[in-house]
């Protein structure tokens, strides 16, 4: 028996009209917090630049405290809180979040508590030392800045180290779990809908819709567990694990695009079944590893208007066919000018839904293991591929959108190290300055000796002398080293 | 209020009094049944919110949340029963909580204000829900509620497998990545990320393309994806020759077309028909079958039965769609369908309706007289009244012969109209078939008839007309009619008539009487008609008559 929890019951410590105001107000704290960091950073603190951010910022703040009566900004993990709520990523804001996690990070700062109502002075110097550039480590730096503003009586604010308390682990443990229970079930259901649906029998409609509400709160709630399992990339299960990684993958975009809970159900249900016109394809056309006939190569191209027949049929007696689901099978393999598959007589423009699920779509099938592609490509070449080359077909914006919420190297990259060590990107991180410098799991030292549990490291992380101790050289095969970088995620 | 309450019995301390969830519970379920069974506006249904309101706040004075646990028969709060409800039926609140797979319920203080009513729509919607309908689980995930959570166990998901991964990865070492990552070449090898191809600018989104995205999501989600189906669907026919996908096709689109119509969705309805018209008329390939079961699906909407279905769902709805949306849909109609929508015309209450129906039924009747005519003889006398009305307003000379046989055969409304349609054809046969109606029995028919002829100079008719004045039964006949077939004579007589009328207005009989003074005021009236010098003159003569009747009648006459 299946037990969840619904997205606000999982931290219920905010009456919900606070916990609204906080998230949206919260949120334009840490823009305008950022802001001024930025501003700080580029001119002098007379400019007028630096002076309107700070004022801003002693603003917004002074209002949260006023009707809160506290305000907290705190770190935890790769999320970030106002008081007690958690604050969502989205497209005006996730620069922000990955700088501002870096830089208290880097200053060994896990909570800022404000009182009273802060002057911007006491701002401009909080910002002003957190963005020195200096060689100590978290620990020193937060020490140092402690013992700086005691001396120069700054008001109002207060820093406090990080503390990683029982609930957060907790929390952050629940929702691996969640994500794997999510992903699991998910890929089950797919296949027992592809299946139901190739033998002639009628699939549970309820069960689909239930897996994508699923995946939806998932990703909303946290979404790094439930990316990074898309990195399993099952070869026996493909075409179940593949539906479900690339509704994974559009909804992670859809809520970074900005759209609602239920927007993301309808483009997670037309991502889950963007491929279900495969269950009308002959399996060994699909599974066929030598180069396709032409009659064969059009039984496949086939595949997205026999969604539409297929989508058409799954829908009950009562129910309202999913008209976003049918258009997405049908435009999926749809280039921006409309040439790639099917061809069209009327005019049509592709529309966003389907733009997304074929980047998603294009990505965790270049990716894959498959019948007729037994080397898959390496994820950051794929994406690259996908950015530099026009004649793919896809909309260059969401391409630019779906690089920011996988990072350079995207979860599930096997990567070498400069310390020959082997790694796996376990998730990304979304700073302008680290795009690089994801967090990894350590699969291996140099000499080739396997690390159990593989250690978390964030490459981000400067040393005792501000150099980096791990980075990035190069990504690497995993077959080459018999890996299932799926199994760092479960 | 006491600060704790403890319940005989258990060792479990109560933050407060149990009497108070119990009856904010009972409060809500009577709110549910208010709900389901009072509109909003009903005093019942207000009240009973007002209360639910009031059990609910009496709690909040004591907490700010309140969780229940749900069973089959009974919502439970710290494992005290405080709604009881055995019996697994719908009518059963634990009941329809529990059979979804709710198991734990929690309010939060401001729910009363915020969120009672919505929950209470929804849990009516999931009581009334056939099995393939979405059931309160998704209700509830949907609806979003902030101030209602719930834990549940998910029941759709039993039986799932979950999927077993291999066995654990247990090497202790494997390929040293330094013994091999060495090589030149493969450091050369495109795996390696050169940080300059992540120019940031390449890689974050900047204010134009944020607009862009948005933009389009928007416009996405505010589409209606319909009209994209359709067209892929017909697409695919159009390229598909494979007769079993037309077939598949042909029959989604049809029950697609029934869905628009019930979804009163008629812009999507009629784009469907054109562009299923507009494959028939491109696609070379299609076999007779074929072309035929496309055709249908336009012939469908114009079926008596659906239209008519169709027409009373508009005349029984309230809220209707914009009135182009129909317009679109009423403009693929097919001739057959004339006959309905003229009977609907003259039967439906509705006047937008009705002006709608009025604008296709004048199109359809221009582009197909031939039906417009069959329907003039219909034995349905409103659709045969509407043909002839229609027939007249578009001047159908094509439509005379049949409305001759209205003329002699049809009840006295449909002649009238006939009458009517004549006179606005206007043409020769058409007045000359209107001549026969002056023999009408009916008197209204008759008036009706010698108007309409004066008004359209028929001089053919003036020996018809002069016939009937000359008739004692005339003379025995209404005011009204008398001065109709005289003011229709004057109208076509000329000076040759004056003499006539002359006569009756001014000359005695052979006993010295005058004839009397209606007739002798029709007189007058006609010669004011005749309009000529000897027909004033004429009038002059009686301008001092001393019938108050004749002498007004002559003042207006020779008034014009």
């Amino acid at each position: 028996m299946a037990e969840s929890l619904t997205d606000a019951y999982q931290k219920p410590t905010q009456p919900p009209a606070s916990a609204a105001y906080v998230r949206r107000r919260g949120r334009d704290f840490v823009v305008s917090l950022y802001g001024t960091v930025r501003a700080i950073k580029l001119y002098p603190v007379e400019h007028t630049a630096v002076q309107k951010t700070l004022s801003e910022l002693a603003q917004i703040a002074g209002e949260i405290l006023d009707r809160e009566k506290e305000l907290e900004f705190r770190l935890s993990g790769e999320f970030l809180f106002i008081n007690s709520t958690r604050l969502r990523l989205d497209l005006t804001n996730y620069a922000s979040f990955g700088y501002l996690l870096r830089l208290c990070r880097g200053a060994g700062i896990g909570t800022i508590k404000v009182h009273d109502r802060a002057p911007t002075r006491s701002w401009l110097v909080l910002l002003s030392l957190l963005d020195a550039q200096t060689s100590l480590d978290p620990h020193e730096r937060f020490d140092e800045i402690a013992v700086h503003l005691a001396q120069t009586h700054i008001a109002g604010i207060e820093i406090l180290p990080p503390v990683e308390n029982e609930a957060d682990r907790e929390f952050a443990e629940q929702a691996r779990q969640a994500a794997t229970r999510t992903y699991t079930r998910s890929v089950a259901v797919t296949k027992d809908v592809i299946n139901s649906v190739r033998m002639g029998r009628a699939p549970s409609i309820k069960k689909i819709k239930r897996v994508v509400q699923g995946i939806v709160d998932q990703i909303l709630n946290e979404e790094t567990s439930l990316v990074g399992l898309t990195a399993i990339r099952d070869y026996d299960e493909y075409t179940f694990t593949h539906s479900v990684n690339v509704c994974i993958f559009a909804v992670a975009l859809g809520r970074r695009l900005g759209m609602t809970k239920n927007q993301l159900f309808d483009l997670g249900l037309s991502a889950l079944m963007h491929d279900i016109g495969k269950s009308r394809v002959p399996i060994n056309c699909l599974h066929k590893s030598d180069e396709l006939l032409d009659a064969e190569w059009r039984q496949i191209a086939a595949h997205p208007w026999l969604g539409v027949l297929v989508l058409f049929n799954l829908r009950g007696q009562q129910e309202e066919v999913s008209y976003r689901a049918m258009t997405v099978s049908y435009e999926h393999h749809m280039r921006g000018d409309l040439s790639g598959y099917p061809k069209n007589i009327r005019a049509r423009s592709v529309c966003m839904t389907s733009k997304i699920v074929a980047v998603a779509d294009g990505y965790d099938a270049a990716t894959s293991r498959r019948a007729y592609q037994t080397t898959p490509y390496p994820p950051s070449a794929v994406l690259q591929e996908m950015r530099d080359n026009p004649g793919r077909g896809m909309d260059p914006v969401v391409v630019k959108a779906f690089i920011n919420l996988l990072g350079i190297y995207p979860v599930g990259t096997l990567v070498v190290l400069d310390t020959f060590e082997l790694a796996v990107v376990y998730a990304a991180n979304h700073s302008i300055d680290a795009l690089s410098r994801p967090t990894v799991k350590i699969v291996s030292d140099a000499q080739g000796i396997m690390l159990r549990p593989a250690p978390e490291v964030d490459l981000a992380l400067q040393d005792l002398s501000g150099e980096y101790p791990r980075t990035i050289i190069k990504t690497a095969d995993p077959a080459r080293y018999g890996i299932d970088v799926g199994d760092y995620f479960v | 209020m006491p600060a704790a309450a403890q319940l005989a019995g258990t060792s479990v301390e109560l933050p407060f009094a149990q009497s108070l969830v119990t009856e904010a519970l009972r409060l809500f379920a009577k709110a549910i049944r208010a709900h389901q069974l009072y509109l909003p506006n009903n005093p019942m249904h207000v009240r009973a919110m007002e209360a639910a309101r009031g059990g609910f706040r009496a709690v909040w004075d004591e907490a700010d949340t309140l969780t229940l646990a749900v069973t089959d028969a009974e919502l439970r709060w710290l494992d005290r029963p405080v709604l009881d409800e055995p019996g697994r039926t719908s009518d059963s609140i634990p009941w329809m909580f529990f059979k979804d797979g709710v198991r734990e319920l929690l309010f939060r203080k401001g729910f009363e204000d915020e969120e009672l009513i919505p929950l209470l729509a929804l849990l009516q919607r999931a009581r009334l829900a056939s099995a393939e309908e979405d059931d309160l689980l998704t209700l509830l995930w949907e609806r979003d509620f902030s101030f209602l959570q719930y834990k549940y166990v998910d029941l759709a998901m039993e039986g799932t497998p979950v999927l077993e991964r291999g066995a654990p990865d247990d090497r202790e070492r494997i390929l040293a990545p330094g013994s091999i990552e060495t090589d030149a070449h493969l450091l050369a090898s495109s795996s390696i990320t050169r940080m300059d191809e992540y120019d940031s600018t390449l890689y974050f989104l900047d204010d134009r393309e944020i607009d862009y995205l948005q933009g389009e999501i928007r416009a996405d989600f505010s589409s209606d994806l319909r009209e994209r189906v359709i067209a892929s669907l017909l697409d695919t026919y159009e390229q598909q020759s494979d007769a079993a996908v037309r077939e598949e096709i042909a029959g989604i689109l049809d029950s697609l077309f029934l869905l628009l119509l019930s979804l009163t969705q008629f812009r999507t309805g009629a784009f469907l028909i054109r562009e299923a018209a507009l494959t028939v008329g491109r696609s070379r390939d299609l076999s007779l079958a074929e072309r035929q079961r496309l055709v249908e699906l336009s012939d469908r909407l114009s079926e008596k039965e659906i239209f008519e279905q169709l027409l009373h769902a508009l005349e029984d709805t309230v809220l209707r769609p914009p009135q182009d949306d129909l317009q679109e849909l009423f403009s693929q109609l097919k001739p057959v369908a004339l006959e309905t929508l003229l009977s609907w015309i003259g039967r439906s209450r509705n006047a937008d309706l009705r002006l709608l129906l009025e604008a296709a039924g004048s199109r359809l009747a221009s582009a197909h007289t031939s039906e417009l005519v069959r329907l003039i003889s219909s034995p349905d006398d409103v659709v045969a009244f509407e043909a002839v009305r229609r027939a007249g307003a578009m001047k159908s000379t094509a439509a005379v012969a049949a409305l001759a046989g209205v003329i002699a055969h049809g009840s006295p409304e449909l002649r009238l109209a006939g009458v009517a349609a004549l006179s606005d054809i206007g043409s020769p046969g058409a007045l000359q078939v209107l001549e026969r109606a002056l023999e009408d029995e009916d008197r209204d028919i008759r008036v009706a008839t010698v108007r309409m002829l004066g008004s359209r100079n028929h001089r053919a008719a003036l020996s018809g007309i002069e016939n009937h004045i000359r008739t004692p039964t005339l003379r025995s006949g209404t005011l009204a009619e008398k001065m109709a077939f005289f003011e229709g004579y004057g109208t076509l007589c000329g000076d040759e008539g004056v003499p006539f009328l002359n006569a009756i207005l001014n000359t005695r009989g052979l006993l010295g009487r005058r004839e009397d003074a209606e007739l002798r005021a029709c007189a007058a009236m006609a010669l004011g008609k005749v309009g000529t010098d000897s027909a004033l003159m004429a009038l002059q003569r009686a301008l001092a008559d001393r019938d108050v009747i004749v002498r007004s009648a002559v003042s207006r006459a020779v008034r014009g």
